[in-house]
């Protein structure tokens, strides 16, 4: 009996959940798209809303390999795609010194796929089942790269000079990330199915919480998840995303706290570094803030 | 393979194939080729389920942010009966009628040259435009080329400064291994020709901030236009415009198409010409875009008179916070090259502790005169 799509979207939603990521329908529908019309995802959102964890999470879903290109200013081609072993190639070069052959043949041998090192891009479209590759944060890498990267996902073939071309064994499931500080392409986009992350609203936080971590009682997750919600609508340099939820949980854990209000605002304050990050953030949160925030919780 | 058979009819593929259409006509980016992708996408995913539909299409079809906000509500006009919606809804077999109702978002290229008559609300705007504010100066012939030529000055000497830090890097430090071995081969793998690896390209990425309340408005289209002529020169660079808060415009300069970009600036401007609140504008800034464009090696340029309504304390600790991330700030100030003139109102004072240069450019002579000076506070 073939499922009919609300109920693949349901089945991959369950899945996620079972490997511990809490999506929306809406995602999920995007990520069974992605691989009926063999196209990249481009994930967008602030940092800190979960896009990378989708990567990793789809990778363990599908049971395959999570291959992960991490963007940086002046990736470069080369980095990202293969390397030769030098320190073979140079013993074999002293090694061949006294063989007959011509030199057009030593180097054949010398740069033949014994001494390649295969990096991301090479790996991702020579496995033989296909891998997750993520390219996270491509928003750092600059508009060359993000070029060449668009020819490759267009033909899903590399050139190596000295070897030719090397043709996809496999489509791999590419899963893009960025953080908007520099504008994307336009021809990017249109190559890629988008998906924009937002902060969590109560409930799927809560959901987050409670799957992460389960040692926290029921009674107070739901009052860490109002009061990080509580600290997201201020007016902040640098708002809390999932992952300092979490921190700050274990840190309240830890310390034993087993209820957030009024009271307590003394040892919450002590706690407060796992989840405001900048000198001008801290400023804003006097006593009486967090006091006000833990009593409305 | 594109079949359009049995579960899609061929009303609803026609209906589907019209989307993108009806998109680009609000302001997508969608293209052509798109109908293709939308129909295999439906017939992927089925047309029952209107939900697992709309995320589909909506994962599809949008690029970017602004688009996957607005997606939901085009969807619902174009999909949804039309007992609904309020407004009309006629579907000829040409899309221009309905583009002209619909139109909401900046309008296409092509459809500068259609009949006026068609749509009512296009020739509605073009009012607004004439009443507010003016921005086909934006474009104008005239002095555009000057301008142009400084800005590719300005934009080679930018280069020219990394040029410059590279020299004296030694350039290239690090060792290309690829090439030099390949190198050594004929010569039994003894390296005799180093070969060495470009160092990194360093520039400064440039933020503008340009003031377009009323008391500059006699600058703030020749700032637009620098702005706008600056973009087509450089990549790394991010334009903004504030009176009480701040706009982004970079993505409306950087249009190729003069008349969209005068459309873009048109719905950006609202608020244009009024107050000025420049410590909110600047404290808005730092707040909605400084964690995302702001780095160390980031140059904000503020083009602005200092004439404040704000509380210069809070233009003060705006700047201030700014300054901490930015590597310059320079003040570009229309008033500054008066013979008379001392930065004594409260803005000005409010910022001079904090910013790198206080230059003045009320025109292009101006500018060029300065041009050395920015070009050594960029450095």
């Amino acid at each position: 009996m073939t499922l009919t799509r609300a109920q693949e979207v349901a089945a991959l939603q369950q899945d996620l959940a079972r490997a511990g990521y809490i999506a929306e329908p809406g995602l999920a529908a995007a990520l069974l798209l992605m691989q009926d019309l063999e196209r990249p995802l481009l994930l967008e959102g602030d940092a800190g809303v979960g896009k990378t964890e989708v990567a990793k999470v789809l990778a363990a879903v599908r049971r395959t390999r999570l291959i992960r290109l991490q963007c940086y200013e002046g990736l470069d081609a080369h980095a990202a795609m293969y390397e030769w072993n030098y320190q073979r190639q140079l013993l074999a070069i002293k090694l061949l010194e006294h063989d007959e052959r011509g030199v057009a043949q030593k180097e054949q041998d010398i740069f033949s796929e014994r001494y390649l090192l295969k990096r991301p891009l090479l790996e991702a479209i020579t496995c033989a089942q296909p891998p997750v590759l993520l390219i996270d944060e491509i928003d750092r890498a600059d508009e060359a790269f993000e070029a060449y990267l668009l020819e490759l996902l267009s033909d899903f073939q590399l050139s190596i000079p000295e070897l030719g071309t090397v043709p996809a064994v496999s489509r791999p499931l590419v899963v893009i990330t960025s953080n908007g500080t520099r504008e994307l392409s336009d021809a990017l986009r249109r190559r890629c199915l988008y998906q924009y992350i937002d902060y969590p609203d109560y409930d799927k936080e809560l959901a987050i919480v409670r799957a992460k971590a389960p040692g926290a009682p029921a009674a107070l997750a739901a009052q860490i998840v109002a009061f990080v919600q509580g600290v997201r609508r201020m007016e902040l340099q640098k708002r809390p995303g999932i992952a300092e939820t979490l921190d700050w949980t274990a840190a309240l854990l830890r310390l034993g706290i087993s209820t957030i209000d009024k009271d307590g605002a003394e040892r919450i304050m002590d706690t407060l570094s796992a989840l405001i990050k900048t000198r001008d953030d801290r400023a804003a949160f006097p006593r009486e803030i967090v006091a006000r925030l833990a009593a409305a919780c | 393979m594109l079949t359009i058979d049995a579960p899609l009819n061929l009303r609803a593929a026609d209906r589907l194939a019209g989307f993108p259409g009806f998109l680009r006509a609000n302001g997508f980016g969608v293209g052509g080729g798109d109908a293709v992708a939308v129909l295999q996408t439906a017939q992927r995913v089925g047309m029952l389920d209107s939900a697992i539909l709309r995320w589909s299409l909506q994962a599809l079809l949008c690029g970017r942010g602004d688009e996957w906000q607005r997606f939901d509500e085009l969807f619902d006009a174009w999909f949804l009966p039309a007992n609904r919606w309020q407004r009309p809804q006629r579907r000829d077999g040409d899309d221009r009628t309905l583009r002209g109702e619909w139109s909401e978002g900046p309008a296409g290229r092509e459809e500068a040259e259609d009949d006026d008559a068609l749509r009512p609300r296009r020739s509605a705007s073009r009012q607004e435009v004439l009443s507010s504010a003016d921005f086909r100066s934006l474009t104008e012939r005239e002095h555009t080329l000057d301008i142009e030529a400084l800005m590719r000055r300005f934009a080679r000497q930018l280069k020219h400064i990394r040029l410059r830090r590279e020299a004296r890097a030694h350039r290239g430090s690090r060792i290309d291994l690829p090439t030099t071995i390949r190198r050594s081969i004929p010569s039994g793998g003894t390296p005799f020709h180093v070969a060495r690896k470009e160092n990194r390209q360093v520039r400064p990425r440039l933020v503008l901030l340009i003031d377009v309340s009323r008391s500059m408005a006699l600058y703030s289209f020749f700032y637009l236009r620098l702005a706008r002529a600056l973009s087509a020169e450089l990549s790394d660079i991010h334009s903004f415009i504030f009176h009480t808060r701040v706009t982004a415009v970079s993505q409306a300069l950087h249009d190729p198409d003069p008349w969209r970009a005068q459309e873009q600036m048109h719905l950006l401007a609202q608020g244009w010409g009024g107050g000025t609140r420049i410590g909110d504008s600047l404290a808005q800034f730092s707040r909605e875009h400084a964690a995302r464009i702001v780095h160390s090696r980031t140059a904000i340029v503020v083009m602005s008179d200092g004439y404040d309504t704000g509380d210069p304390q809070r233009l003060s600790d705006a700047l201030a916070q700014l300054r901490r991330r930015a590597r310059r700030i320079v003040w570009l100030n229309p008033l500054c090259n008066r013979p008379d003139y001392a930065p004594v109102c409260q803005g000005m004072q409010a910022a001079l502790p904090h910013i790198d240069l206080l230059a003045p450019g009320a025109d292009l002579a101006s500018i060029q005169a300065v041009l050395p000076q920015l070009i050594d506070a960029l450095r």
